[in-house]
């Protein structure tokens, strides 16, 4: 508990690091929008069950297919089911899947990756076990995880998260493999630090930034995976509202009814564009080079 | 000391710097980083540019070539006239005319200034073909030529090398031959032989200096070693914080120095002269080695594979107190010892023996409880200390891992700012807002925070100016003094090993090849490759603190007879 104090500082170095923008960097106004984006679906997505005129869930015989009105703002679905609502509330899951995805796949391969980086034994035998996931497709693989563990929400970010988990084991290992290079490791070593002490204080910050970038990858990637495996009949089950079942169920009356797909196709692209163009300036800002180039 | 002591007044002036000031790009007012400085270099003549690190000595060359990074600086005032061409207000076009026709120049690292994936050959050639209409055969034979006269062996097999397949010395030759095939003006040398070894160094010093007598080139020669200085120049200009303090003619500037900055500059070069033997310890041994052995690669699993032997049956001892150098060429297997005892790498073979202890073989769960008694301090300060640390922080890791409590441990760490002349506050800033030499000073007293019996300094001085250098090699005996920790000192460096070592152990390719008391070793070198190291030392005869040359008496070198 000694420790407490001195893992908060590094934690906000590396807040400091990420908000602190170099001086003379400007950031366009693209990320701007995107932000603004994305505060506004996400604000939206959350409050909807405050704000939406009906069950998302509730049908209604008499309002099937109904065309957009001031009763029903976007229409009804073949249900009767107030598609308006159904949108806004199903961004809350695929929201949900996509940060619990990129948070788990992050934690899990920020360890995975530190140990692997490490420890040379472990490497080659972790490093074959990625390899192998990654030879799978990861549509396939996440189609099985879930057939294997029912549709549930929690499935489904597990499905989404095994594929991506390689990636940042990779990634946090690279950059383990240069940094325990470093004097100030070999340092610790011989001042008798412990290896998870030299793990998580010396080498898992040198580590924040690129988890970071690639985080906000994985977010997009995930909703984006949601949207397909619930299309293809894999994701949740359609007692909850997502954007890839509702566009799933859509699809058959897409001639006759194309804003069932249009609107939460909409969402879902801005949604995903704004995080990506996040990523994308994160990057650019976390760049040690980039900031050289603007000294 | 025999110096260079042609007069070059009548000699043609090729370089020609006024009141050249250079200041930050769009920032008038700031201090400005070359401040009014003049410069003549006459046909030649080799004109040594001396000063610590941002005393502007390469500023100054970049502006001669014109190579000033635009967006950072920029030249304010005054005129660099290349014969009757103004460089400063020469276009980028114009530049790319003179540069290798008329100006030349190397750099301290030849690895990073050659392409790695074209041959040297053909590199060479580049030059040739981008300022000559030669054909391809004829530039190619003079290549060749030019390969010869920098004395590079075997010239066909080399001109068809790539960078890596080279060594340091030959690298730096590729670059000559390249500064020099198009017969410029000028040639600038910045710390061309820094990153060699010594027998290497002196042979590109003088390589040099026949290549300049061939084709009468003037020389701008910059570096920090008041040793090479006096092997090598005509003229001297000493520089500070991008003002010029003093300039001389070589024997002028060694006998007699004016300013007091440059007698600082000279008191703090090391020479040959061991340290007086101090009275032998009258404790027993802390450290004892025997045999040790370090050997990379090898085993194999189908097939047994030899490795590189990085180091051979090692032995040495060294009471408490007392400090024993390990000295040796690169490659010579000195830093794979101090790591092996540090036990950051696992010997193949032998023992080591610390307070008492057998940490050999002990596992590295067994060993963390013995970190305490050897402690290492690294070369490079910049890399040493973790940059998102405060010092405070890196200070207290190690008495914390054994127990000490936090308050207790600051308290401590207090203590140690002050034994190496730190302020206090120092303690809660980050390792990037300290200078290199600060930054060891903090890297050693991280290693004395844990009380150690053994301290392990790694080329500790090696990247730091001669004045810091000086200063830090003071601690460190200050600090011995008062603990009475043994010390390893691992350098390249004979003439600083020759100021804080008790005793001395030459390695060469893995092998002790001599061991004993510094006075002997270096007075009386029993093996060729000790006597061809001190031969090699820059400016051996000369005692740069006293102004006056080594008697033979002090330093009988055995490589005069």
């Amino acid at each position: 508990m000694i420790e407490q104090p001195q893992s908060r500082h590094s934690a906000f170095q590396v807040l400091t690091g990420l908000l602190s923008l170099p001086a003379g960097a400007r950031v366009g106004i693209g990320p701007i929008l995107a932000a603004l984006t994305l505060v506004a679906i996400v604000l939206a997505s959350i409050l909807a069950p405050l704000y939406v005129p009906y069950d998302p869930l509730a049908m209604n015989a008499a309002a099937r297919l109904k065309p957009p009105s001031d009763e029903f703002l976007l229409g009804t679905d073949p249900y009767g089911r107030d598609t308006f609502s159904r949108v806004m509330v199903g961004g809350r899951v695929s929201l949900l899947i996509g940060v619990g995805a990129a948070l788990v796949s992050v934690a899990v391969g920020l360890a995975i990756g530190l140990v692997a980086g490490f420890f040379r034994t472990a490497d080659s035998i972790i490093m074959r076990i990625m390899d192998s996931l990654m030879a799978i497709p990861a549509i396939l693989l996440a189609i099985a995880l879930v057939a294997l563990n029912g549709p549930s929400l929690g499935s489904v970010i597990i499905a989404i998260t095994v594929p991506e988990v390689p990636r940042v084991v990779r990634l946090v290992r690279s950059v383990v493999l240069s940094a325990r290079e470093e004097p100030y490791v070999e340092a610790a070593i011989a001042l008798g630090s412990s290896m998870p002490k030299i793990l998580i204080q010396h080498l898992m910050p040198n580590t924040m930034a690129p988890l970071i970038v690639q985080g906000t990858y994985i977010c997009a990637s995930a909703i984006l995976i949601e949207a397909i495996l619930s299309f293809l009949g894999a994701g949740v089950s359609t007692e909850i509202p997502t954007w890839g079942n509702i566009m799933a169920e859509g699809r058959t009356y897409f001639q006759i009814k194309p804003g069932l797909i249009f609107w939460p196709g909409l969402l879902l692209s801005l949604c995903i564009l704004s995080i990506n163009l996040l990523g994308d300036t994160a990057r650019d800002l976390l760049d040690p080079r980039m900031k050289k180039r603007e000294g | 000391m025999q110096f260079k002591n042609k007069d070059f007044s009548n000699a043609r002036e090729v370089l020609n710097v006024r009141n050249l000031r250079i200041g930050l790009t769009g920032r008038p007012q700031a201090q400005p980083v070359i401040d009014g400085i003049d410069l003549t270099i006459r046909a030649g003549e080799t004109h040594c540019l001396v000063g610590e690190s941002g005393s502007g000595k390469s500023v100054t060359s970049l502006a001669a070539m014109g190579l000033l990074p635009k967006s950072a600086l920029e030249v304010q005032s005054g005129s660099i006239m290349l014969d009757d061409f103004e460089i400063t207000s020469a276009s980028h076009s114009q530049m790319r005319q003179l540069r290798a026709r008329r100006i030349a120049m190397i750099f301290q690292e030849p690895m990073t200034a050659l392409n790695p994936v074209l041959r040297v050959g053909e590199q060479i050639m580049e030059v040739l073909n981008m300022h000559s209409d030669l054909s391809q055969s004829e530039a190619k034979k003079r290549t060749l030529d030019m390969m010869d006269q920098v004395h590079l062996p075997d010239v066909n097999r080399i001109f068809s090398a790539f960078p890596h397949q080279l060594s340091g010395g030959q690298r730096q030759r590729i670059m000559i031959a390249m500064a020099l095939i198009l017969d410029p003006d000028l040639l600038i040398a910045d710390e061309p032989t820094t990153a060699l070894d010594v027998t290497t160094q002196l042979q590109i010093l003088k390589l040099i200096a026949e290549m300049q007598e061939r084709h009468g080139t003037a020389v701008l020669f910059i570096t920090h070693d008041m040793g090479v200085v006096a092997e090598i120049a005509d003229t001297v200009t000493v520089m500070q914080q991008g003002q010029i303090v003093e300039r001389a003619p070589i024997a002028e500037l060694l006998t007699n120095p004016q300013k007091e900055y440059t007698r600082t500059l000279l008191t703090a070069v090391p020479n040959l002269t061991p340290r007086p033997a101090r009275p032998a310890a009258a404790q027993s041994e802390v450290v004892r080695v025997a045999g040790l052995d370090m050997t990379y690669g090898g085993g194999g699993f189908l097939r047994r594979s030899e490795g590189v032997k990085a180091a051979q049956d090692v032995s040495f001892t060294i009471k408490p107190g007392r400090t024993l150098g390990i000295v040796g060429e690169s490659g010579s297997g000195k830093s794979t010892v101090a790591r092996a005892i540090m036990r950051l790498i696992d010997p193949t073979a032998g023992s080591v023996n610390v307070a008492g202890t057998e940490i050999a073989q002990l596992s590295r769960r067994q060993l963390r409880d013995h970190r305490k008694h050897l402690q290492i301090v690294f070369q490079d300060p910049y890399r040493s200390l973790n940059p998102r640390w405060t010092v405070a922080r890196s200070l207290c890791e190690g008495p914390i891992n054994f127990g000490v409590p936090r308050a207790e441990a600051m308290r401590h760490a207090a203590e140690l700012m002050e034994l190496v002349d730190l302020p206090r506050d120092a303690l809660d800033r980050y390792p990037h807002q300290f200078s290199g030499g600060q930054r060891q000073r903090i890297a050693i007293a991280r290693a004395v925070a844990m009380k150690p019996d053994l301290l392990v300094a790694d080329e500790a001085v090696s990247a730091l100016d001669v004045s810091v250098q000086a200063q830090v090699l003071d601690l460190l005996d200050d600090i011995q003094e008062r603990f009475g920790v043994a010390m390893l000192f691992i350098t390249h460096d004979l003439r600083v090993a020759a100021q804080i070592c008790d005793e001395v152990l030459v390695m060469q390719r893995g092998v002790v090849v001599e061991y004993g008391p510094a006075g002997e070793v270096l007075a009386n070198p029993r093996h060729d490759y000790t006597r061809n190291l001190i031969e090699a030392a820059p400016g051996r005869h000369w005692d740069f603190a006293n102004y006056r040359a080594l008697d033979s008496a002090a330093m009988t070198t055995g490589a005069t007879a």
